[in-house]
């Protein structure tokens, strides 16, 4: 029994120890490494719209991931949410009417995030600002969403193009499934933007189509 | 049959070995995490099972945790105590992963820090494998627990 209670004490002085070291690491940490203990900006985890966005390339693939994502809940209702069948069509239609023009937040193709960059649309680049250092679209701003110092750099990107809760702003990640530019999206509709075009190909399809890039720390 | 497979299941030898590895394994793990916070944290959220205000705490003590277990079993400091913790996590990733794998849902596993891109199917066939690496471990960590465990006669 006494030793029961002594593992337990030493089990408890484990997580002890493991936040106390995560504190100090965590204030002595380099801005891109740090992470804010309360995070108020990321919006709740959804993988509605993941869904939505995955499905429409893979017709061409392979059938059978249609079916099976739509066969997959109803084989599985026990093992989590049930509310987790629920949301997934609903979003999913929402922005499915990307046609739609009030919608604050669309997708826009290679072709469209290659005008938007012609007439001067500033471009937000979401992925870490280590992937940004080694290759950007040209003039992006780096904005990493995970990062400490998202709010500091967002600030200083509004400082100098003052963009108007109406101004086009273009935001992309490292395309395919990354969900970095959307979250970026949904934090800027929080703040009041909304007319936020997310280049769903991100940055892969823009080297791919020779695009001007910068290299290096903003 | 058991009674003989017994002392030879819980040698300290057999103990030494599983001590050192899983030690290893939890210290290898860490030190990436412990380097990327907020790319431990992404990855984490990809899971989709952590509410959002736990995320960030989970993602900065985690990997700190998982290095003083593996310092505790690699050098043999607590060992029972750390062994307890590495069952725990071992238990959640692997709950974590399967919950995952059972909802179609594919994720980067996170457990040794970030990877490049891959495809969806490469992600489901990498946490079928991370899974059975975790069931291995766990085994390893019983291992340590019971051979540590007082015995009743």
């Amino acid at each position: 029994m006494a030793r029961f209670r002594s593992t337990l004490l030493r089990v408890l002085a484990l997580a002890g120890m493991a936040l106390v070291a995560a504190l100090i690491a965590n204030s002595l940490a380099s801005p891109a490494r740090r992470l804010a203990w309360v995070r108020s900006s990321l919006p709740p985890a959804t993988a509605a719209p993941r869904v939505e966005k995955i499905q429409p390339p893979l017709p061409g693939s392979g059938l059978p991931i249609v079916p099976e994502s739509k066969v997959g809940h109803p084989i599985h209702p026990g093992h989590l949410p049930s509310s987790r069948p629920a949301p997934s069509p609903a979003p999913a239609a929402a922005p499915a009417a990307e046609t739609s023009p009030s919608s604050p937040i669309l997708d826009i193709s290679a072709e469209e995030a290659w005008r938007a960059f012609q007439s001067g649309t500033p471009f937000l680049d979401a992925r870490r600002g280590s992937e940004f250092a080694e290759g950007h679209i040209a003039g992006a701003w780096s904005t990493p969403v995970w990062e400490s110092d998202l709010d500091d750099r967002l600030l200083s990107f509004k400082a100098a193009r003052r963009p108007g809760s109406e101004d086009p702003i273009v935001i992309y990640c490292s395309g395919g499934d990354c969900r970095d530019s959307h979250l970026l999206a949904e934090k800027l509709l929080g703040e009041g933007y909304f007319h936020l075009l997310i280049f769903h190909d991100g940055y892969p399809a823009w080297v791919a189509q020779g695009r001007p890039i910068g290299k290096g720390r903003p | 049959m058991k009674a003989r497979l017994w002392p030879w299941l819980l040698h300290p030898r057999l103990t030494l070995a599983a001590r050192i590895a899983l030690g290893l394994v939890f210290i290898a793990a860490a030190l990436p995490k412990i380097g990327d916070p907020p790319g431990f944290a992404k990855a984490i959220w990809a899971y989709q099972l952590v509410p959002g205000p736990t995320l960030n705490p989970m993602a900065l003590v985690l990997p700190w945790l998982e290095l003083l277990c593996g310092l505790g079993l690699a050098l043999g400091i607590w060992v029972r105590a750390a062994a307890t913790w590495a069952a725990m996590l071992l238990l959640a990733f692997g709950l974590a992963l399967a919950i995952n794998l059972a909802r179609h849902h594919p994720v980067d596993c996170g457990c040794f820090g970030a990877t490049a891109h891959r495809t969806d199917a490469e992600r489901l066939t990498d946490m079928r494998w991370s899974l059975l690496r975790d069931a291995g471990l766990l085994l390893l960590a019983a291992q340590i627990f019971l051979a540590a465990a007082p015995r009743k006669n």
